[in-house]
């Protein structure tokens, strides 16, 4: 019996090409000739944290969704606590909790707690349980003061810790994260790999895959970094290990030699 | 069973909870229908003759006859626009996504979705009723209400599988209503609406002969106008059954289809 959390064996996702036109009709029965994952093979441990780091398009939101349950692979396998997320999704969906990075997501006329208690009913939560659970995250995010109103009158940032909270509602064995700080400010960014680095992921048995452009967000939380490019897994090690392979001084420098890329502050890559 | 019932509650509750938010769109559609009632009462005047009276396949007057036409074809239209419009206001939110990462699943969300707009319509088209009888003299004391119940059902039954095809639709083209479009617009004529399908010309009394709204129409005026009870609205029940009985698993498995199909195409939260 593995102890992965996470097992992806030579995933590939291709997409049909964007239509336009009268030729949208033919959109649903497109062959797919876009490739996103070609082939991509990684496990994650249990209790272990794993980024993908790559540029726009390598690949790292639709290796979530597919783990998500939320998109089929081409070709390949993955699964996830053991269950394979095609044939065991709703299994799958049990033991995950999945933040899209997306500032939707909740129903704007319910207040955060509604919203909260809707979907930890929907993920067969006792109020009772939700009920300490929303307590306890809102509190540890900040978010008491926002949990009672609507949110539609709550900041891109709220929404987003919300969104985090839903994510950890549950208490998932595995958590898949798209750039989780996206919308936060340095403090609450900072403030919420802090949890996840003591109170998600510190001998809690808890994996993480997250998605992130900040390499001091990737070298804080990860124990190995995965780089993507162009749907290619090129390098999978430790945050120290890739830039002494690549005889760097920094993970940006060994992100830059080994995808042939040159990735600036805002996150943003462009080939050199 | 009861946790799949549970779920579709959640969903209820959901939309009760949300539509409690807007203070005035209950009392103006109310108000909405009182005049709505009363512009079918007065057109019911102006043209009501014996001759038309005489003409008329069920009810007494043409008031009777046009409003519970209108009011059912109302009831039709939310068994035919709801499937697809709750996953598009879920895919528009942005909600259906961190819906379909939960326990529930995606024809749960879908039927949970609908419970509280057809509640709604029942509601309207409770309030159009009770507004004619109160005002316009609407004969609601001839109504067999058990048998308007089983029509009700068996109209639900029948007409939401072209509600959930039309999901289907939405699914994987992510814009129109082909099933409503086509059923609506070919039953304001043929469905016998406001006027008996006895005045089209023959080739259109087959159209007419051939679609389901027909059937629907004809046994909900009986159970409502002419207090026809379940046994003598046999054959146009039988016939709402069996098209539901073909219809709906139908739909269902083509929504299947078309949700994996856009987990294949990476297109399903699209717009």
């Amino acid at each position: 019996m593995s102890d992965a959390a996470i097992i992806v064996d030579s995933l590939e996702k291709w997409f049909p090409p964007a239509l336009g036109g009268w030729r949208a009709f033919l959109q649903p029965f497109t062959p797919p000739t876009t490739p996103a994952l070609q082939g991509i093979s990684l496990e994650v441990k249990q209790g272990e944290a794993v980024a993908l780091l790559g540029a726009n398009g390598a690949g790292k939101t639709t290796l979530l969704r597919i783990l998500a349950t939320l998109l089929l692979p081409t070709r390949g396998a993955a699964s996830l606590a053991g269950r394979d997320t095609v044939r065991e999704s709703a299994a799958v969906r049990r033991q995950l909790g999945y933040h899209a990075g997306s500032d939707l997501g909740f129903y704007a006329r319910l207040t955060g707690r509604q919203n909260l208690f809707f979907f930890g009913r929907l993920n067969h939560l006792s109020d009772d349980f939700s009920a300490r659970r929303i307590q306890s995250l809102s509190e540890r995010f900040g978010l008491v003061g926002a949990l009672d109103r609507q949110a539609r009158t709550l900041s891109s940032g709220t929404i987003q810790r919300l969104s985090l909270i839903r994510a950890l509602l549950h208490q998932p064995k595995v958590l898949l994260l798209d750039e989780p700080t996206r919308s936060l400010d340095a403090i609450a960014a900072a403030d919420f790999r802090h949890f996840l680095k003591t109170e998600i992921l510190a001998g809690k048995g808890t994996s993480l895959l997250f998605a992130s452009h900040t390499m001091q967000e990737i070298e804080l939380l990860a124990d190995r970094v995965a780089i993507l490019d162009e749907g290619k897994l090129l390098a999978f090690d430790t945050p120290t290990a890739l830039p002494a392979r690549t005889l760097s001084t920094t993970l940006e420098e060994a992100f830059a030699r080994i995808t042939g890329r040159k990735l600036y502050s805002g996150g943003e890559s462009t080939p050199e | 069973m009861r946790r799949i019932l549970r779920d579709i509650f959640l969903f209820f509750q959901r939309d009760l909870r949300i539509a409690s938010t807007y203070r005035s769109p209950f009392i103006l559609e109310a108000v909405e229908a009182l005049f709505g009632a009363a512009m079918f009462y007065y057109v019911a005047r102006f043209v009501d003759s014996p001759a038309l009276r005489e003409a008329l396949p069920q009810g007494k007057t043409y008031f009777a006859y046009s409003l519970a036409g209108f009011v059912f074809f109302d009831y039709l239209n939310a068994a035919l626009d709801t499937f697809d419009r709750s996953l598009l206001e879920a895919r528009d939110a942005g909600t259906l996504e961190p819906l379909l990462v939960t326990q529930v699943s995606l024809p749960v969300i879908l039927i949970g979705s609908a419970f509280y707009p057809f509640a709604a319509t029942m509601l309207r088209i409770a309030v159009y009723f009770g507004w004619a009888a109160a005002f316009f003299n609407f004969p609601l004391g001839a109504a067999n209400w058990p048998a308007v119940f089983v029509v009700l059902l068996s109209t639900l039954l029948a007409f939401s599988g072209l509600g959930v095809l039309s999901a289907a639709y939405l699914l994987l083209f992510k814009r129109g209503n082909p099933a409503k479009w086509f059923i609506l617009g070919v039953s304001s004529v043929t469905g016998g609406m406001l006027f008996p399908v006895g005045i089209l010309p023959p080739w259109l009394q087959i159209v007419a002969h051939l679609n389901p709204v027909t059937y629907a129409m004809d046994a909900m005026r009986g159970a409502l106008l002419n207090g026809q009870g379940i046994l003598s609205l046999g054959r146009p029940l039988l016939l709402l059954l069996a098209f539901a009985a073909v219809i709906l698993p139908s739909s269902v498995a083509i929504f299947s289809w078309a949700l994996r199909r856009t987990k294949i195409t990476g297109t399903l939260t699209h717009r």
